[in-house]
């Protein structure tokens, strides 16, 4: 229906929101074309981001972290859904332990797998090696291949339980008749999961995979409390390269021209998201 | 340590600036102490209010992470404590911006101060800050791995051919015979490195700060020297993902005999395993040369929208005193009176008291922490194995020219 | 077509279950026994070569530093008033704002919606100082109604954007069979929409609870004062110069991990679908 009742309910968070991110919008664009002292330079904040080196290797960079993040995260995000839909006896246990590295927090966590993965001192190598699985210690953070998979092997873990639990919400919604009708036709469990499970959170898993790119897309906690970017540059992404610029070389101007640029990217991916995903009021077809 | 350095966080505290200003009233001196010194600081500020019954010193607590750009955002805010800890290198930054006030007027007995550290923090014919500590690295090393070794634990190594051919030595079942650092912290790989780089004559930029000169001849046998290490196999097979406590922990651990660094790490390394016999040294230098150090240490200053600047000032005059001084300092005093304290006779310091005359302050170019960052992907190429030596330093060079103009 | 009393058992079958938990369980819980095992050891233990699993010297040293003698019970309190109220006001808000984004058709929907994700979009360095501003200026500094508000920035945008997807999942024949019987807009969202999608409720609740509960950013620059400080600040309070005190910052972490994960455990009961069998009939 066609009236402006949607947009009445929608009002007050529109409006908190925008009491609190107007300001930063238009701060952080207008920091983008003026310099430090506050005189209007045009675009030059822009070509003098977008000259060095670093910045196209930040930028592949993080096509690799967001593509590998995403995809490891919502294939197992879903796989642990499907099992702790299950009825089986220690369920609320199993799902609560899920849980966990979801809640530990992020600079912990890092630290925890840096010191896992260390060389020397990880307890990975030396289950590795004393086992016999390999013969000399693999430097995990040290080599240039393994380097960025590990990081996103370490952000894969901290939210896989995300996607599991919303995935798991959905889940929960599906009513009894879908999968009563599906068993009349005789279908196995696998043709279950294909044919009734993965089309009602069609929606859910949408929604989680865009939450999943913008997070990937913001998050330096892992690779900054780890390997700050490197080595030489290897696991540098483009927010570490804005928060290198901002704080360490306290270039704001040039922090927030990339910001800027960021943003846009974004921005669109978000609006095909919503026009591709978005369709009428209503759910079941 | 730095592995909690979060993102972010080192933002903008110009909230805490805010707050103390608008809970201390005149008569207050409010006084940024990192946590490190809490306790010190606090007896220092009872002793002088007792004497001074007017003044109220409110001690800030600060903590190590994110401390330079809070600060700077808070001098930049104009909403600041009275008395900040900075380190020297800050220092020129905030005077050539006018965010600070100079301090000719309140510090005594200059000519008492160590004269690198004076130099430090003075710019445009003025003093900028007090400084009250001063470090430089040296060389710890391990005396029973030298003894097992067949070397003199007495006679350590003092130039580079000597070092390199102890390392070898040293380095078999499993040890590493010198430690190296090649990530975290960039600093932590400046101080390491940059030394032997001014040892063999060379630098990083020219003395007039136009000209980029990390690739002459004697900058990169320096460099070379120091990545040969990890290229030998003298270093541990993780340096590329060691900062500077990594690498105290695997010498607490025995695998690393020695490495570089200062007298902090000498507590935490007995108190973690007062099995080891513990060496110092100093840094060894190329055959015929003389040794040389990055210059370390906290300074205090005053910014220029401190509410109370001339209680301030009297109170940095009590912190400043021989014996406030060598009590509150964690390595050195500023003050060469101040050694003379019987807490600096420990034998074990003595290798860092005498490279301190030796220690030098980084240059103050306002694009310093994007140098030593090209400098630092450059070192990290070559320990990647991507580069030659050669090769690296001539790309951050040119990285570094684009970044003087 | 087989005869309906051949319908089989629904769901894997043990083996399978029970395969899929056990990887489960360590894939998510060994690291967390790394910090566990760590948070029990002495310092000289911490860091060997090569690592051990189990301390020979096991101690609650660093419990008893991290309860007792450290700021961390004020901040833990801190950290809940802080949670619950922005979990509490973001989820009021974003019922609301779902209900609207899910049920209606109005003018620039995308657009308003897109907007609804901007704040998660900008990085936080680019923010933070004019939120510092806006705050100042609000008189909120060093409140706990302060973070509360700067967290919806975080926790606002995806609790609409999930709880939107979840309206979106619940039939609309069940509404409008409630139209016809006369239901106001509010009576339908309450009564229908709210109870079927309880678990889509809990999801987004855990959501926002976590999120804010191990923020750092914010709340290290909004907070300095210990009566607001947060629990992450206190972890970062026992590192030192050249130092970090590893036992106590793992006890730490246990200590915020823990209550959520029993948190979870109790709330299971809410997390139940609303749809059974017979209420899409008639």
């Amino acid at each position: 229906m066609r009236s402006n009742t949607g947009l009445v309910f929608a009002l007050p968070a529109l409006i908190v929101l925008f009491m609190l991110i107007a300001y930063p919008v238009f701060y952080t664009g207008w920091l983008s074309v003026t310099n430090d002292q506050g005189q209007y330079m045009g675009l030059q904040n822009f070509s003098a981001v977008l000259r060095p080196r670093v910045t196209t290797q930040a930028l592949w960079n993080t096509l690799w972290w967001v593509a590998g993040s995403i995809f490891f995260q919502v294939l197992l995000g879903i796989a642990a859904a499907i099992l702790l839909n299950q009825n089986f006896r220690g369920r609320a246990l199993v799902r609560s332990i899920a849980l966990i590295p979801w809640v530990i927090p992020g600079i912990v966590a890092a630290t925890t797998w840096a010191w896992m993965f260390h060389t020397e001192f990880g307890i990975i190598n030396y289950m590795l090696t004393s086992t016999g699985a390999i013969d000399e210690p693999v430097g995990w953070l040290t080599r240039s291949n393994t380097v960025m998979p590990a990081m996103i092997a370490i952000n894969v873990w901290k939210l896989f339980p995300f996607v599991a639990i919303m995935v798991l919400a959905g889940l929960q919604s599906i009513p009894q008749e879908l999968y009563e009708a599906a068993r009349m036709d005789g279908a196995t469990y696998w043709e279950e999961v294909r044919h009734v499970m993965l089309p009602q959170i069609r929606p859910v898993i949408a929604a989680v995979t865009l939450l999943l790119v913008i997070w990937a897309l913001n998050a330096i906690t892992i690779i900054y409390a780890i390997t700050k970017g490197g080595p030489a540059n290897r696991t540098v992404i483009t927010p570490i390269q804005i928060f290198r610029l901002a704080f360490e070389s306290v270039e704001f101007n040039q922090a927030a021209a990339l910001s800027v640029m960021f943003f846009g990217v974004v921005m669109l991916i978000v609006l095909a998201y919503i026009r591709a995903f978005a369709s009428q009021p209503g759910g079941n077809q | 340590m730095k592995s909690l350095k979060l993102a972010g966080f080192l933002a903008l505290s110009v909230l805490s600036s805010v707050t103390t200003t608008t809970i201390a009233r005149a008569g207050d001196v409010v006084w940024w102490a990192p946590n490190w010194g809490e306790e010190r600081a606090r007896t220092l500020a009872q002793k002088f209010m007792a004497a001074n019954p007017g003044t109220n010193i409110k001690v800030e607590v600060t903590v190590a992470n994110g401390l330079p750009e809070r600060v700077l955002t808070a001098l930049r805010s104009g909403a600041t404590p009275d008395i900040i800890e900075v380190q020297h290198g800050w220092v020129n930054g905030y005077a050539q911006s006018d965010l600070i006030v100079p301090l000719d007027d309140t510090i005594q007995d200059k000519q008492d101060y160590v004269k690198a550290a004076i130099d430090y923090i003075s710019w445009n014919g003025k003093l900028w800050a007090i400084p009250y500590r001063v470090e430089t690295h040296g060389v710890i090393y391990n005396k029973d791995h030298f003894r097992e070794a067949g070397l003199d634990p007495e006679k350590p190594p003092k130039t580079w051919d000597e070092l390199i051919a102890a390392a070898k030595t040293l380095t078999k079942n499993g040890r590493s015979g010198f430690g190296i650092t090649g990530g975290g912290e960039v600093g932590n790989t400046i101080f390491r490195s940059l030394p032997f780089i001014w040892m063999n004559g060379g630098d990083i930029i020219s003395p007039d700060m136009k000209k980029a000169v990390l690739n002459s001849p004697e900058a990169v046998k320096a460099v070379e020297f120091y990545t040969n290490f990890y290229k030998q196999g003298l270093a541990p097979k993780s340096t590329l993902e060691n900062d500077g406590l990594a690498l105290r922990r695997l010498f607490i651990a025995g695998t690393v005999s020695a490495y570089q660094s200062g007298q902090f790490d000498l507590p935490a390394i007995q108190k973690e395993n007062p099995n080891i016999k513990l060496g110092a040294m100093m840094i060894p230098a190329p055959a015929g040369k003389q040794t040389a150090a990055v210059l370390g240490g906290w300074s205090y200053i005053i910014p220029k929208s401190a509410k109370n600047p001339t209680d301030a000032k009297k109170f940095l005059q009590f912190l400043n005193t021989t014996e406030n001084q060598g009590y509150y300092t964690d390595t050195f005093p500023a003050r060469i009176s101040a050694t003379k304290l019987p807490r600096f006779d420990d034998p074990m310091l003595k290798p860092f008291a005498e490279m301190l005359p030796y220690g030098r302050p980084v240059p103050v170019h306002k694009n310093w922490v994007k140098i030593v960052q090209a400098y630092f992907d450059g070192i990290q190429r070559i320990l990647l194995g991507d580069q030659s030596v050669q090769t690296s330093m001539d790309e951050a060079n040119e990285e570094i020219q684009a970044l003087l103009n | 077509m087989r005869s309906s009393h051949a319908l089989r058992q629904p769901g894997l079958n043990r083996p399978a279950i029970i395969l899929g938990c056990f990887v489960l369980l360590v894939v998510c819980l060994f690291p967390f026994l790394w910090m566990g095992l760590s948070s029990i050891k002495m310092l000289n233990e911490l860091y060997t070569i090569p690592p051990r699993w189990w301390p020979d010297h096991p101690t609650l040293a660093n419990y008893h530093k991290v309860l007792f003698e450290s700021r961390i019970p004020r901040y833990f309190l801190n950290s809940i008033i802080i949670s619950v109220g922005s979990t509490g006001l973001a989820l009021i808000l974003a019922v609301f704002a779902a209900n609207g984004f899910a049920r209606f058709r109005f003018r620039g929907q995308s657009f308003w919606q897109a907007c609804i994700l901007i704040g998660q979009l900008l990085p936080t360095a680019a923010i933070i100082v004019p939120l510092f501003i806006t705050l100042r200026v609000l008189g909120l500094v060093n409140t706990y109604w302060g973070l509360i508000l700067v967290y919806m920035i975080i926790t606002l945008p995806l609790s609409v954007w999930m709880l939107t997807s979840y309206f979106k999942a619940i039939p609309i024949e069940l509404e409008e069979a409630a139209i016809i019987d006369g239901a106001s807009r509010l009576g339908i969202l309450f009564r229908i929409t709210l109870p079927l999608s309880m678990p889509g409720i809990v999801a987004v609740l855990v959501y926002a609870f976590i999120t804010t509960w191990n923020e750092f950013i914010f709340a290290l620059c909004f907070a300095t004062d210990s009566r607001v400080k947060t629990l992450p600040i206190g972890l970062a309070e026992f590192s030192t110069e050249f130092n970090t005190d590893w036992g106590a910052v793992m006890a730490a972490s246990m200590v915020m991990t823990i209550p959520i994960a029993l948190l979870f455990l109790v709330f299971q009961k809410h997390f139940v679908g609303g749809l059974t069998a017979g209420a899409t009939k008639g």
